[in-house]
């Protein structure tokens, strides 16, 4: 890894001004959970928190992934790849230092989550809320790796975000579709379908287990640990810059 | 020069052209709007959880704040009497499977929606009360709602059998801060008072034994439902419980 390039990649979200477009989405995202809340004749509460969960999450992801996506695909079309390799860096250097400088504005993004929850949510060091923001992390992190293999695959941003989003629901949703499968069907080549869809699953992060707006009300759960979330974060991230270094090597420039 | 003229000219011509035909576009659509199609079909709680992107909570508090807002629609405020009780109980039991601790849905079932005044439709939301208030969560004190099903059995559609059923289901339950009133039910029940006072003071009693222990806006529902729905206007003027109530 490059200290100097990762520095690099943040100096250039400094200067997108990607963090301040980050904390207005958010605090106007916060405004309208509140004013929603405040509608609901009783637990408002509990109804703003949620409405803000909920919409922060989705907001972190979105600003993260258009990010990276759209600052990896610059880097190709100005040149910039090519300069910074043929520096005396690897591609293994390269690939890492972008992705510990993504990993790190996922951080930062988490934190920027947390304080927007925190203002109406008085009890944020609650184990409920702790375990929703580590998960919230954790899905930060996974999601600037998924946008940075994408974006060195896909040569242009447009579809290269798409795909992210995509990505990004199948995640979310994975929990749902396993349900569906274990009940089963009837219907013709349900069989061929469903093990596809085992398999596709076996390689998607389960995103539906992490950031639940349940434990912010009733505290953690069993359906996820810190042990689960951490290794999630590892082992997907590890597998998914594996596959862009595979595609970085074959790449010529 | 007057080729440039004549261009801008033209573009004016075509200009007031596609807004005369926007115009006459609008007008043909201008009576579509926003119209009550009565309560929707309810989705699974799966179904439910998915449109929330797998996040049950968040399923659960949009569905929520569905029901509550159901019927307002383009500024059209529909009367309870035109709503589908049928479809609205089964929103309830998918709100009760994506969140079973929750108080909202049980509240606007037992203070909102029970304004009704088709027995028909009160026996739904006492089908959901009665399963809402069997909840053994430890310290929810979810008999509440089983009391209020009781209540609108009792009063409101004056089904003694039913009421008499639900309060034995109550006065049976195991839940350590069940009250003495909510044990001494069936008696309520089978009280010989007159309706009216009956209803006064099985709710007054209710409400005595949890003000201080239920959230601010629910014994503020309970004080309105007692002040504008049990008693008389003249009564409700002089009775201290009725202070600062808005009618």
């Amino acid at each position: 890894m490059s200290a100097v390039l990762i520095r690099y990649v943040l100096c250039a979200a400094i200067r997108d001004r990607i963090l301040i477009a980050l904390v207005t989405a958010m605090l106007v995202g916060v405004s309208f959970a509140i004013f929603m809340g405040s509608s609901a004749v009783v637990e408002k509460g509990q109804f703003a928190g949620v409405f803000a969960a909920g919409g922060l999450r989705i907001a972190g992801v979105a600003g993260l992934v258009l990010f990276v996506v759209f600052y990896v695909r610059r880097s190709f079309e100005s040149k910039d790849v090519e300069f910074l390799l043929s520096r005396p860096i690897t591609r293994t250097q390269f690939l890492l230092s972008y992705a510990a400088a993504f990993s790190l504005l996922a951080l930062i993004t988490t934190a920027v989550q947390a304080a927007c929850l925190a203002m109406i949510a008085p009890d944020i060091f609650s184990p409920g809320t702790l375990l929703w923001g580590a998960s919230i992390a954790v899905e930060n992190i996974i999601m600037v790796n998924i946008a940075l293999f994408f974006a060195l695959m896909v040569s242009s941003a447009a579809p290269c975000a798409m795909a992210c989003f995509g990505f990004y629901i199948l995640a979310r949703m994975m929990g749902q579709i396993l349900g569906i499968v274990d009940m089963g069907t009837d219907a013709p080549g349900a069989w061929y379908l469903i093990k596809i869809m085992e398999v596709i699953s076996a390689v998607t992060p389960r995103l539906d287990l992490m950031g639940q707006t349940t434990w912010l009300i009733y505290g953690p759960d069993s359906s996820a640990t810190y042990g689960f979330l951490f290794s999630q974060a590892a082992i997907f991230s590890g597998l998914v810059l594996a596959a862009a270094r595979i595609d970085l090597s074959r790449r010529k420039f | 020069m007057q080729a440039a003229t004549r261009s801008f000219a033209v573009s004016w011509l075509w200009l007031v052209f596609f807004l005369v035909l926007h115009v006459a576009l609008w007008s043909s659509v201008r009576d579509i709007k926003g119209r009550w199609q009565n309560v929707p079909p309810v989705p699974s709680a799966n179904g439910a959880a998915a449109i929330a992107l797998g996040d049950k909570q968040f399923g659960y508090r949009v569905a929520g704040i569905s029901l509550q807002n159901l019927g307002n629609i383009g500024g059209q405020v529909q009367k309870f009497e035109a709503y589908d009780y049928g479809h609205l109980k089964d929103w309830f039991f998918m709100a009760n499977g994506l969140d079973e601790r929750s108080n909202f849905v049980p509240y606007l079932a037992s203070y909102y929606f029970s304004a009704v005044k088709d027995p028909k439709k009160t026996r739904e939301l006492i089908e959901y009360l009665r399963i809402a208030g069997a909840n053994p969560e430890p310290g929810a004190k979810k008999w509440r709602w089983l009391a209020q099903a009781v209540y609108l059995a009792r009063f409101e559609i004056k089904d003694l059998d039913l009421a008499y059923k639900l309060s034995l289901e109550l006065a049976a339950s195991k839940d350590p801060t069940l009250p003495a009133w909510a044990q001494q039910m069936p008696a309520f029940v089978l009280t010989a008072k007159g309706d009216k006072q009956a209803a006064y003071d099985l709710l007054v009693e209710m409400l005595r034994s949890s003000a201080d222990k239920l959230p601010q806006n629910e014994v503020n529902a309970m004080r309105s439902y007692i002040c504008t729905r049990v008693l008389e206007a003249e009564a409700a003027k002089t009775d201290p419980l009725c202070e600062g109530v808005k009618w």
